[in-house]
């Protein structure tokens, strides 16, 4: 099992505020590895110093086994790297069919043709303004737009946010099925119980630290731990016992 | 009645250079984040340009070439000058174009020198078409439908083409785009080519009705910017709109009180200012 993402120490600021404190982590091929923790401990930055977007000040970020610390954001795309951002940032004046239409071109399986087929509600909608989606539509989109540039390897920020359960599910069915066609996935999730139910490993940040790490259903058997260090209240894993 | 006539489409014609003007501005406002002060400069150069490229490949070549060559004076611009700016105080890339601009003007100044120069038409342009519109030459008409192709040219290229739809997208997020692979950094300067491009083709329209002097972009530069503020800014038809329109005024009051024929333009913009402050259309995201 080869190593997709290889991140070790890093730091990142935002202005002069200091956010990461030396953050490392490894994604193999072919698993879904969740990010944890509360609001504010620097799941989101993370991702973005992952992409590029908030360059890390120190550290070092291996991709496919290629040193891309410092690289701009467009590079790392290119490698085969699909981020879905926090909050979806589709573009909402845009048409669903314009959407598509803005990621880099790739070879590989994922043409409009075939995204289409895989998200028919997107074909349906076409035409709509993004901004006129419903949220489970935009988070489809989102994750539509990622997957155009032909990844290996998928970033997720908190997909499930601001969903309907149901939808909730189709989203984490998609996740699973694209790593079974061997995409490695990197989740960050507010809603813990919801990403160790669908993860094989998980990370746990606390203050822009990394505090734990182990497989997904070791952390998930211990619901103190992860009430502890991820912050999940009773009252989600109560609404994921109803889905 | 006919001196009304005659100011209203003389107002339409500079109207009509406010809007190539404004277009390129708002475009390169949108992307690339830079309010643009050399644009006056770039549309003179333009000028210029076609003046000494006609000799040669006549005027028609120099209608084509001349723009083009100025684009891509404007992507050596943006690539040496204004990328390194981006994501700084907009004040710096405020004073870099003012500057850019004051040098541009010298140079036009020790090249061609600082008197005007005359721009010749061809003469199949310069008849008039009516007998009583004597002022509806075929070149004012000429220069009117250009225009309008022109800017039709470049809204089909906005919404049809993967380039035109990435320029959209990222002037509502440059950094989506970028992290769908896009290179944030060619599209910047595509797009800041393009704009500038506009200004070397309202340049060349301009010295064969204005003549042709080294600051003739500055006189047309405050009333583009008023253009897209009463168009609203971040729409592309807003600021065409606002182009015509603030032209077809000043051509409609200088017909009653020549005098007032400026400062209309400014009154129209604080009218819109208060009744309207995002402009006619500056209503939602760009190009809707």
């Amino acid at each position: 099992m080869s190593a997709v993402l290889v991140a070790e120490d890093l730091q990142t600021y935002y202005g002069k505020s200091h956010i990461l404190h030396g953050v490392s982590l490894t994604v193999n091929e072919g698993e879904i590895v969740t990010l944890l923790g509360r609001n504010g401990a620097g799941k989101t930055t993370t991702l973005r110093s992952l992409m590029g977007l908030t360059p890390p000040k120190q550290g070092r970020i291996q991709i496919f086994g290629q040193d891309v610390t410092g690289w701009p954001a467009y590079k790392i795309a290119r490698l085969g790297v699909g981020y879905v951002p926090e909050g979806r940032k589709i573009f909402g004046h845009l048409t669903v069919h314009d959407n598509l239409r803005v990621p880099a071109l790739t070879k590989g399986r994922w043409t409009l043709e075939t995204i289409y087929k895989l998200f028919p509600r997107l074909d349906e909608r076409r035409s709509s303004k993004g901004g006129q989606l419903s949220g489970g539509e935009q988070e489809m989109l989102a994750i539509a737009r990622a997957l155009l540039l032909n990844p290996r390897f998928l970033i997720l920020d908190e997909p499930s946010q601001g969903l309907a359960p149901v939808i909730v599910e189709d989203v984490m069915n998609t996740i699973r099925t694209m790593r079974d066609e061997g995409i490695a996935v990197l989740l960050v999730e507010q809603n813990a119980w919801l990403a160790l139910r669908n993860a094989d490993r998980a990370y746990v940040l606390g203050d822009g630290s990394i505090v734990h790490e182990g497989p997904a259903a070791e952390l998930a058997a211990d619901e103190k731990r992860v009430k502890a260090l991820a912050g999940a209240s009773l009252e989600t894993s109560a609404i994921d016992a109803v889905t | 009645m006919e001196l009304l006539l005659f100011n209203i489409f003389n107002g339409l014609i500079i109207g009509m250079f406010y809007a190539l003007m404004a277009l390129g501005l708002s475009l390169i406002l949108g992307l690339n984040g830079i309010i643009n002060f050399s644009h006056g400069a770039f549309l003179a150069l333009g000028g210029y340009i076609a003046y000494s490229l006609t000799p040669v490949i006549g005027f028609w070549g120099a209608l084509i070439v001349s723009p083009f060559a100025v684009g891509l004076i404007g992507l050596l611009a943006e690539r040496v000058l204004i990328r390194p700016l981006y994501g700084r105080d907009p004040l710096f890339s405020l004073l870099l174009t003012f500057g850019l601009a004051m040098i541009m003007q010298d140079l036009i100044r020790t090249f061609w020198g600082a008197t005007g120069l005359p721009f010749t038409i061809p003469d199949t342009l310069s008849h008039p078409l009516s007998q009583v519109y004597f002022f509806v030459t075929g070149y004012r008409v000429f220069l009117v439908v250009l225009s309008l192709f022109a800017t039709a040219s470049l809204f089909a290229l906005l919404r049809f083409t993967r380039v035109g739809v990435r320029i959209r997208a990222g002037n509502a997020d440059l950094e989506t785009v970028s992290a769908l692979g896009i290179n944030i950094y060619r599209l910047r300067a595509i797009n800041f080519a393009v704009g500038i491009l506009f200004a070397g083709l309202a340049g060349v329209l301009a010295a064969g009705r204005l003549g042709l002097t080294p600051t003739m972009g500055a006189s047309l530069l405050m009333p583009s910017f008023v253009a897209i503020i009463v168009g609203g800014v971040g729409s592309l038809l807003g600021s065409m709109l606002g182009g015509i329109i603030i032209g077809v005024a000043a051509g409609i009051v200088t017909t009653y009180y020549p005098a007032a024929s400026d400062v209309v333009i400014y009154l129209i913009m604080a009218v819109v200012l208060v009744v309207r402050p995002r402009g006619l259309l500056g209503q939602e995201g760009l190009l809707e």
